[in-house]
């Protein structure tokens, strides 16, 4: 019954996504066209970042495309088009390295490089080799998130700083993007476990929708501003630190307009736990299906924001309250507010993942058995890998700074990565952890990756400051 | 009394040996090393920052409860302690099982164990002989050694065939459980033996005495010696490469020569030297300036000295290079060193003229509230300033890494067996049915992980004994000499 009910309201949904998926390439094949003229020169790394971007993206509609319509022939053209972002992705690396001298891996964006390329050649594989046709659905995303992130990052080329300069390092680097895009598949796949085994939506919706709703009211109840402006902490370039005004008390701008978008993704984000609520207290499931809308409504309004947030919070010079000029801020200073923005995009997009259990996908999908299974074998082989990035690691600093462990945040996140993984693996082994709660350890294990990936460069203050 | 002591015991081994105490102790690992990456950490933030960051209130709670020095707490090294007693105790508990496992291989299935068994197949045969050749030689085939299972004495009727590969893989996870300890075992032997510190020295300068992280110094037994250091730019002008010539000198010979660079230290007696640093000391090597009189038509002359020497400029007048300041501020009629770094220097000079009987002070740059350069005999034109260079060299004394790298190289071969060595056993039984009287051979088959790609290695042996029982002898001269045995 309530399956009938899902498939009932899937084409919908499914149509909305498409149509916007398309917007979205071509504004990009329009931003990519601009810069074609900008730069007059058709073959550099932006450019083949660009294609490798669209084909990507194409290919993440296509895959979501079939997740939604199950229309088989979907898949050849994702393939396709994974396997042109491969190669664009591959030119742009061989650019990048012709260009600087060594192996890309000496800062965030050279890494993403490598992790993205990574990651596509893992689908690719798990595509061809097991059978997983529509791994592409979660993995291209976050490949697209990667090359996004990308352009946002400065791309000129810096030679190596003297302490980078080591063999160890490019080992150490390629073990983690490996490790890590082994980690992104097993999470892939874990997702795809939970779309086959038949879990219930309606407590998922209520979870996610409760947690962005605590996110978006957090934030709006610490930092709304009057006139619709947003608290940020200021943040100074040169120390790289924030700017105290005194003891403990740290310097806010004000960053206008951003407060009003808040507080409207605050209502946006609030409607479906009301749906939910209202079909619960009416016992009626057709309100659900609405509340599934407001779901996907608030995924774009909370993306909508994220990139608002970035693009303004990134640098620039705002006024504040307390002192007079205007000054600075940074991603950097606002850490709590960016990752609950990521954060709530990222389970709001993993509930509608959820959403598409129909019959004809699992029938197209391994078996659960089968999936809970892979995810297994995936983790078997990032294990190894994350055990060996670590240890090449400990070798690499102790030949530079002669410590081989030093517990900077980089250090320590890798280990607690390291710790989940070995929780998963002792559960799995010794205690017969199989399915579900294997699944959620293998998401969740993911999450941790991510943070240590990202979270740590970003949002903690740490030596680690190559990666 | 006595047996209480041992309930005891038994109770606290028994929650040492537990998984779930294992996994609580982790979980609190993970909150704990979380929280110490949250928090700024003491000796790696300094304490101005530190009291900048957090008002006095929460600095004072966050003192008090340990976190702005998390790693290093005694109360995270006793947790980790504590994991450690976890392992061993969780391993030992185990480990005779595995160990019986091991040991004692099961080549025998009796009748429950065969009801139980996945996978498991029957095949009609003819008789029992027939049927165990066949196995034999299709577990050959698939490059086995079975191993024939006979009666120890004559009342049982125990015979078939066992074969099995990769035993070993029941011991991997112990292997890799020691090797975590040999690390831990390595950095608690650095913790307490180990240091690490800070040396710096200028070209030419030779020191025994190390700086450590934690303020206070260590003597070495033996010197070290910079002979030169320098850097190497990109043409951007951010540093390539970092190398300094070092000697060690021992009771007054050298005894090794090196030149380091960064990623490549210099090892002796177990005290590594990493280069780490290199720059201006702040102290001049060679400063070169024009004089020329201030009065008459007397030739301009070009001298050069280093700090505190002095210069004969005619018969009657010296000079002395009295002061230097790589960065200076002036303020209330005093020069004063804002930084060791060469960006706003001074010199300081000394004019001495007999006849006159009288010094006069020259400050380059010309600083009015300090004193009047033109009254001095000689103006002077800066030309060339060569400062010296210092090396900073990382020092460390670490006599655990052995124990370290070793168990890191443990762990990635105990990991390598833990997950891609599969310990494959089979089984042949030939079974004959008390009522009918009718022969089948039951085959059967366990692997320790990947069960799914054994089972198809389980099917492909099946296909070949049938094949096998379909085209060989009913039986053959070798198995007339095994039945002779077994009967």
């Amino acid at each position: 019954m309530a399956r009938a009910k899902v498939e009932q309201q899937q084409p919908a949904t499914g149509m909305t996504l498409i149509v916007l998926v398309g917007l979205a390439i071509a504004f990009l094949l329009f931003m990519a066209f601009l810069n074609v003229v900008k730069s007059g020169n058709l073959l550099n790394e932006n450019n083949l970042l660009f294609a490798t971007l669209i084909f990507y993206a194409g290919a993440g509609a296509l895959y979501l495309g079939f997740g939604v319509t199950g229309t088989q022939s979907y898949l050849k053209f994702a393939s396709f088009s994974t396997w042109l972002g491969l190669l664009g992705n591959t030119g742009a690396i061989a650019h990048r390295w012709y260009e600087s001298g060594h192996a890309p891996f000496s800062s965030v964006y050279e890494m993403l490089l490598s992790f993205v390329w990574t990651l596509a050649v893992l689908t690719l594989v798990a595509e061809k080799k097991y059978g997983v046709k529509v791994i592409g659905t979660v993995t291209m995303p976050v490949a697209i998130v990667g090359v996004v992130l990308m352009q946002l990052l400065r791309t000129e080329v810096h030679p190596l700083v003297p302490a980078l300069q080591s063999t160890w390092l490019h080992v150490h680097v390629t073990l983690a993007m490996l490790a890590y895009a082994a980690c992104a598949l097993s999470f892939a796949l874990a997702m795809m476990f939970l779309i086959q085994d038949s879990l219930k939506t309606d407590t998922v919706l209520a979870v996610t929708s409760a947690s962005t709703l605590a996110i978006y009211a957090g934030i709006v109840l610490t930092r709304f501003e009057k006139g619709g402006a947003l608290n940020l902490v200021a943040w100074n370039p040169e120390s790289k630190s924030e700017v105290f005004l005194s003891k403990g008390v740290r310097l806010f701008v004000t960053v206008p307009d951003l407060g009003w978008l808040m507080a409207l993704t605050l209502l946006v984000v609030v409607s479906p736990l009301f749906f939910y609520a209202w079909a619960r207290f009416k016992n009626d499931d057709s309100f659900l299906a609405i509340a599934n809308r407001a779901v996907f409504l608030s995924i774009l309004l909370q993306v909508m924001t994220l990139v608002m947030f970035i693009l303004r919070a990134r640098d620039g010079r705002y006024p504040s309250l307390d002192a007079d000029g205007l000054f600075p801020t940074s991603l950097a200073a606002s850490p709590f507010i960016l990752s609950g923005l990521v954060g709530g995009v990222f389970i709001s997009l993993l509930y509608l993942l959820l959403l598409w259990r129909r019959p004809d996908l699992e029938r197209s999908l391994p078996t659960a058995d089968a999936l809970d299974r892979i995810t297994y074998k995936t983790i078997c082989l990032a294990f190894p890998l994350l055990t060996l990035m670590i240890a090449s690691g400990a070798y690499w600093a102790n030949q530079t700074w002669g410590s081989y462990w030093s517990w900077d945040p980089k250090e320590t996140w890798a280990a607690i990565t390291w710790l989940v993984y070995a929780g998963y693996l002792h559960m799995r082994i010794t205690r017969g952890w199989r399915g579900r709660r294997a699944a959620y350890f293998a998401i969740f294990g993911f999450v941790v990756v991510m943070f240590t990936f990202f979270g740590v460069t970003y949002l903690l203050p740490g030596l680690h400051a190559y990666a | 009394m006595a047996l209480d002591f041992r309930a005891v015991a038994h109770k606290t081994w028994r929650t040492f040996a537990s998984i779930q105490t294992g996994v609580v102790l982790l979980i609190l690992v993970v909150i704990l090393a979380a929280a110490g990456t949250v928090v700024l950490q003491r000796p790696a933030t300094e304490a101005d920052e530190m009291q900048r960051a957090y008002t006095p209130q929460a600095l004072r709670v966050l003192d008090a409860l340990g976190l702005t020095n998390v790693f290093h707490a005694w109360w995270f090294l006793g947790l980790l302690l504590l994991v450690s007693i976890c392992i061993v105790a969780a391993s030992i508990d185990r480990f005779p099982n595995a160990w019986r496992y091991f040991s004692r291989p099961y080549k025998y299935p009796d009748s429950s164990f065969r009801r139980a068994l996945h996978p498991q197949k029957s095949l009609a045969i003819v008789d029992e002989e027939s049927g165990l050749v066949a196995a034999e030689r299709a577990l050959h085939s698939m490059g086995f050694k079975p191993e024939r299972v006979i009666p120890k004495d004559s009342r049982e009727d125990q015979f078939g065939i066992f074969c099995e590969r990769h035993r070993i893989s029941e011991l991997a996870v112990y292997i890799v459980h020691a090797s975590l300890l040999l690390i831990f075992f390595g950095t608690i032997v650095d913790g307490i033996w180990g240091w690490s510190g800070y040396l710096s020295l200028n070209e030419g300068q030779t020191s025994s005495v190390i700086e450590l992280h934690d303020g206070s110094t260590r003597n070495l037994p033996f010197a070290v010696r910079c002979d030169a250091a320098g850097q190497e730019n990109y043409q951007d002008g951010t540093p390539k490469k970092w190398w300094s010539k070092l000697a060690v000198v021992a009771a007054g010979h050298d005894v090794q020569k090196k030149e380091i660079v960064v990623n490549d230290p210099l090892l002796y007696n177990g005290v590594r030297f990493y280069q780490a640093s290199y720059g201006s000391n702040g102290k001049v090597e060679k400063f070169s300036l024009v004089a020329t009189p201030s009065k008459g038509s007397g030739e301009k002359q070009e001298i050069g000295f280093a700090l505190n020497d002095s210069a004969t400029l005619d018969a009657d007048t010296t000079v002395r290079f009295a002061e230097f300041f790589p960065d200076f501020a002036v303020r209330d009629g005093q020069v004063y060193k804002k930084s060791n770094y060469l960006e706003n220097p001074a010199a300081h000079l000394v004019v001495t003229s007999k006849s006159a009987g009288k010094d006069f002070d020259v400050w380059l740059p010309q600083m009015d509230d300090v004193a009047d350069n033109s009254k001095s005999p000689y103006q002077f034109q800066p030309v060339d300033l060569k400062m010296g260079h210092y090396t900073g060299l990382q020092v460390s004394h670490e006599p655990g890494q052995w124990g370290v790298w070793s168990g890191v190289v443990l762990m990635g071969i105990g990991l390598a067996f833990v997950f891609y060595v599969i310990h494959m056993r089979f089984w042949v039984v030939p079974v004959r049915d008390e009522k009918t009287g009718k022969c089948s051979l039951w085959i059967g088959g366990s692997a320790n992980r990947n069960r799914d790609a054994f089972e198809q290695r389980f099917n492909h042996l099946v296909t070949l004994i049938e094949a096998d029982l379909k085209t060989a002898p009913s039986s053959s001269p070798s198995v007339r000499v095994a039945t002779g045995v077994a009967n």
